[in-house]
């Protein structure tokens, strides 16, 4: 563990992919990491993380990087003294990236545990270290369910559209307090809807924008099966057949409330913002990572038939949000992009003052067929993450 | 090796790997049974019987006699045995079948000797009461009677197999026995996997008794000991009734002697003497009581404890409860994530009465029942237990009210058009990718998507269900049968299954096992607890071991249960190893059951089925 503490940070959550790609972005940058995490239950935590190394063609950090199984549900993290009082020595600064990203009420107490009650044995870390600066990785939407503006400011609201949004903000109420009181200088940065990268389209993870795609290639593909191995009558009475040219007529309405925006950032440009705050921030701030120009479903839609040799899917902005009428292949969709809908036609604008001082060089890319493509194509040859 | 030696050891590896299930005794299939068996009644001409014959006669340890030459003569080859077995074991006896005669054969042409084995006094006076054909000492015949799967018991050839017909002839036998001092043991001829119908004396088979006889102004049908399951609930169901019976090929007097008789349908018919209305009996001595005289012994008491080896009597016949059948009954799956929830909704159900047959199955028991082969179970298994998430799916028979009292209960379940669509899609839920996807969306509420008012027609199209993919995998020749037999109807309607069990008849396909069933609360933490138990002593010893079944009986205040140990018979490293393994289970559940005052272990049962349920349960 290095004690430099400008240059050392301590970085939790780093087997996720947010946290995944800001280590080693940090390491990039040639700063020491101790990357708290746990195992999994096929592999110790060295080896996810060396792992990841690998995936990311890192060139060997060596001592630059330490990997230490940790506990945050208990006191000390569940290290003995000595380690942990080498780490409070390591702990310049703090990333705190670790989150359960589960959107479902049934897995509230899970998701709580994790976002909130782990809270105390990391702020104590942050305490005894001494820690230089305090980073909190939330997200945009723990704004809660409104519309408009959402400033760069604390959380005013207990409306939310789901227990991972809830946690979130709490979780920055708590930090944010510790913070005050301690005089801990704290940077909260909020996400919105994170894909792959957008040079490379390579991912970690692929849930959010990628859901939906995913879902809409199974639902294709069993159509697919049926026109070709079954002479597709089952699909024909649903409308649905197979062009010339391979196409899939598929009619697909996408029903959604209220006509609205999806903000979606590539995850380079989540890490380049990042490690411009970890640099340049100096005092407390919070700062909205968000897109300027997000895209619509109709956009989405578009992109996704496009990708997917489709004809027929469309947005329907329809205040019940229900499709009256919906075929087998609607209905299955439909259920499937339940947990994103409010994040499908969002009204709510990001403010980004604070982030575009910090930054002032860096600007969302724009979200492009092209950028889309070289995501989904990287998402297809992992198979969406089973390989 | 040459090819002859390796034609002879794959003949003898099928020979040995029969499970003794007696499957080829009844015609669960509509193909007939074999017609040799059908006229002589001994096992030895049943395919089950020339599997042991032929292994004997190719391992020498039997001569050729006239009995051995008059069984492989009577076989014509006709196939219906592969059918049956393929069925039930994935096996070919024609083979077996085909070797038996080829062995006589070729025995008799290099000039081989007929072994004849003489009459003693003892057979001589057996052949007077029960006719010439009826006793005999033959070698051929005995060695089917000498052994099953059990891998707990020494076992004998008998000295004499004799086939009364009539209870005024069991009498007679039984006298004469005593006279001589010579032990016996009965039994039906049917199913055997538990050891217990061995004797080096006589074995006394009942399977010429099938008399029925139904009562229907009564509500009772009146069955003979030779009578099996799956006859009876035939014979009922044409006249639009129900019989509770066991597996197919168990015999109706002989299962309750023996286990007292239990379903998934004991949730509502009950088990052991909730089952029938009188039975008759002939005692030791060789007088006849019925349970209804006066002065007949109170075989409704309960000992928890094993009993004795031998019975205390011989059940000539039982007068079986008649059961209602409603045109609406149909059955559904309940999938659950865990057993703790499937069991609190099992005892929902149960306490409140709603539904007929309630079972909560594990995943090696709906691998092994849909799939047709062992392969595709294996797949199976591994789709609906980490795939679909489904380790335990509750079955559930019920009319249209039990059916709509569970939909009102919240549990998303397999209904019987996509029970049938998984069933005969089964070979393509192997590379259906859209089942990651369902999995996603029970992270929500578990199995969501089975709410989905079309998510049935949407399964149909992905997998494209027909009996022609199912059949897929199965040997080219027998291909046509299966797909014929998979399109029908009764193959895909849960209720049916279920009353017929045909399928359970599969559980040992992969290996045969000890079933190690007892009654116990519906208690998940004392149930979860045991479940450890058993497991950590099965893995102590290597064995495969699983889950089988759970059913609420008594209004949902107790269940009974089964978990099974693996093993291959055929493996003596495998038997030492079961041996230990189930002797120390038993211990096990001794323990709980002096615990807990509320365990009573099945094998105990033996011999004392025909109890009333409270006093085994209660008392």
């Amino acid at each position: 563990m290095h004690d430099d503490a400008g240059h050392s940070i301590v970085l939790t959550g780093a087997t996720g992919f947010l946290g995944a790609f800001l280590m080693a972005g940090l390491l990039d940058r040639g700063y020491h990491v101790t990357v708290l995490g746990r195992s999994s239950k096929e592999m110790g935590l060295s080896d996810r993380i060396s792992d990841l190394v690998r995936w990311f063609s890192l060139a060997d950090p060596g001592e630059r990087l330490c990997a230490l199984e940790a506990d945050l549900s208990l006191k000390h993290l569940g290290l003995d003294d000595a380690t942990y009082g080498r780490l409070c020595t390591a702990a310049g600064k703090i990333i705190h990236c670790a989150s359960d990203t589960s959107f479902t009420e049934r897995n509230r107490a899970r998701v709580m545990a994790t976002n909130v009650n782990s809270l105390p044995s990391l702020l104590d870390l942050a305490a005894d270290a001494r820690t230089k600066h305090l980073y909190y990785v939330s997200t945009a939407y723990a704004a809660g369910m409104r519309e408009g503006i959402c400033m760069e400011t604390p959380i005013s609201t207990d409306s939310f559209t789901n227990v991972y949004e809830e946690s979130k903000a709490e979780a920055e109420g708590i930090i944010g307090r510790y913070c005050e009181n301690t005089g801990v200088p704290l940077s909260i940065l909020r996400p919105s809807i994170v894909y792959g990268h957008s040079k490379t389209g390579r991912a970690l993870k692929f849930n959010a924008l990628y859901s939906p795609v995913k879902s809409l290639a199974c639902v294709r593909d069993i159509f697919i099966k049926d026109i070709v191995e079954q002479g597709g009558k089952r699909s024909r009475q649903w409308g649905i057949n197979m062009g010339d040219d391979g196409t899939v007529c598929l009619p697909l309405a996408i029903y959604l409330p209220i006509r609205g925006t999806v903000n979606l950032i590539p995850v380079d440009y989540f890490v380049e913002s990042a490690l411009c705050i970890i640099e340049h921030s100096v005092s407390s701030g919070i700062y909205h990572i968000t897109s300027d120009n997000p895209p619509d479903m109709t956009t989405l839609a578009d992109y996704s038939e496009q990708f997917l040799g489709l004809r027929g899917i469309r947005a329907v902005w329809d205040t019940s949000g229900k499709n009256p009428a919906p075929n087998p292949a609607e209905e299955l969709f439909d259920r499937f992009i339940e947990q994103y809908r409010p994040y499908l036609s969002d009204r709510r604008i990001f403010d980004r003052s604070r982030m575009k001082s910090i930054t002032p060089g860096l600007s969302t890319p724009a979200f492009t067929y092209e950028i889309f493509e070289r995501c989904m194509d990287y998402a297809v040859a992992c198979d969406w993450g089973n390989t | 090796m040459s090819d002859r030696e390796n034609t002879i050891n794959d003949v003898l590896k099928i020979a040995k790997n029969c499970r003794h299930y007696a499957m080829c005794k009844i015609d669960f299939l509509g193909t007939g049974v074999c017609a040799s068996g059908l006229e002589k009644h001994y096992v030895s001409f049943y395919p089950e019987g020339r599997m042991d014959l032929y292994a004997a006669l190719a391992e020498g340890t039997i001569p050729v006699t006239e009995k051995c030459v008059e069984i492989a003569d009577s076989c014509n080859l006709c196939g219906t045995c592969d059918f049956q077995c393929y069925f039930v074991n994935e096996m070919r006896p024609s083979k077996v079948m085909k070797a038996l005669k080829d062995h006589v054969c070729a025995y008799l042409e290099s000039g081989g000797k007929i072994v004849s084995q003489e009459d003693d006094t003892v057979l001589t006076e057996l052949k007077s009461i029960v006719g010439d054909f009826w006793a005999t000492n033959d070698s051929a015949v005995r060695i089917a009677y000498h052994h099953d799967l059990c891998p707990h018991v020494t076992f004998k050839m008998p000295e004499y197999v004799v086939m009364p017909n009539s209870h005024e002839e069991i009498s007679s036998i039984i006298r004469l026995l005593s006279k001589h001092k010579i032990p016996y043991v009965v039994r039906g001829n049917g199913a055997s996997s538990h050891g217990l119908v061995f004797s080096e004396g006589v074995v006394m088979d009942l399977n010429r008794m099938k008399s029925i006889d139904f009562d229907e102004k009564n509500w009772s049908v009146k069955v003979g000991p030779g009578v099996a399951s799956f006859t009876i609930q035939s014979e009922a169901g044409k006249r639009g009734y129900r019989v509770h019976t066991a597996e197919p090929a168990a015999l109706v007097c002989a299962n309750i002697m023996t286990s007292g008789l239990l379903s998934t349908f004991s949730t509502t018919y009950g088990i052991s003497a909730d089952n029938f209305i009188d039975a008759e009996f002939i005692a030791r001595d060789g007088s006849f009581f019925s349970l209804n005289d006066r002065t007949a012994p109170n075989l409704f008491s309960f000992n928890n404890a094993l009993s004795e080896r031998e019975a205390f009597a011989i059940c000539v016949s039982v007068s079986m409860k008649l059961h209602p059948v409603t045109d609406d009954e149909e059955g559904i799956l309940v999938p659950f994530e865990s057993l703790e929830k499937a069991l609190d909704f099992a005892r929902e159900c149960a306490t409140r009465h709603i539904g007929l047959a309630i079972g909560i199955l594990g995943g090696e028991f709906v691998s092994s029942f849909l799939a047709p082969t062992k392969k595709l179970a294996a797949e199976a298994k591994d789709i609906f237990t980490k795939k679909l998430g489904m380790p335990y799916l509750v079955l559930f028979i019920g009319d249209r009210y039990a059916l709509r009292s569970v939909r009102d209960m919240g549990q998303p379940a397999i209904d019987q058009k996509l029970f049938k669509t998984l069933s005969q899609g089964l070979p393509a839920l192997h590379s259906a990718k859209w089942l990651d996807l369902l999995k996603e969306l029970s992270d929500d509420e578990p199995f969501s998507y089975l709410r989905l008012g079309q998510f049935g027609d949407l399964a149909e199209t992905a997998l494209a269900p027909s009996s022609t993919q199912l059949t897929e995998d199965i040997d080219p020749d027998l291909r046509p049968f299966f797909e014929g037999l998979y399109s029908r109807p009764e193959m895909t309607d849960l209720v049916w299954l279920n009353t017929f069990r045909i399928l359970s008849s599969r559980y040992c396909r992969e290996k045969p096992c000890v079933a190690l069933v007892c009654y116990l609360p519906i208690d998940t933490s004392l149930i979860d607890e045991i479940q450890g138990g058993l497991r950590d002593i099965a893995e102590k010893h290597h064995l495969k071991n699983e889950f089988g079944f759970i059913t609420p009986i008594d209004s949902g205040k107790r269940c009974v249960w089964e978990y099974d140990y693996f093993f291959n018979h055929n493996d003596p490293d495998e038997i030492s190893r079961i041996q230990l393994a189930t002797y120390e289970a038993g211990a096990l559940l001794d323990e709980y059951s002096e615990k807990t005052g509320t365990i009573r272990q099945v094998r105990y049962v033996v011999n004392q089925g025909y109890c009333r349920r409270e006093n085994l349960l209660y008392l």
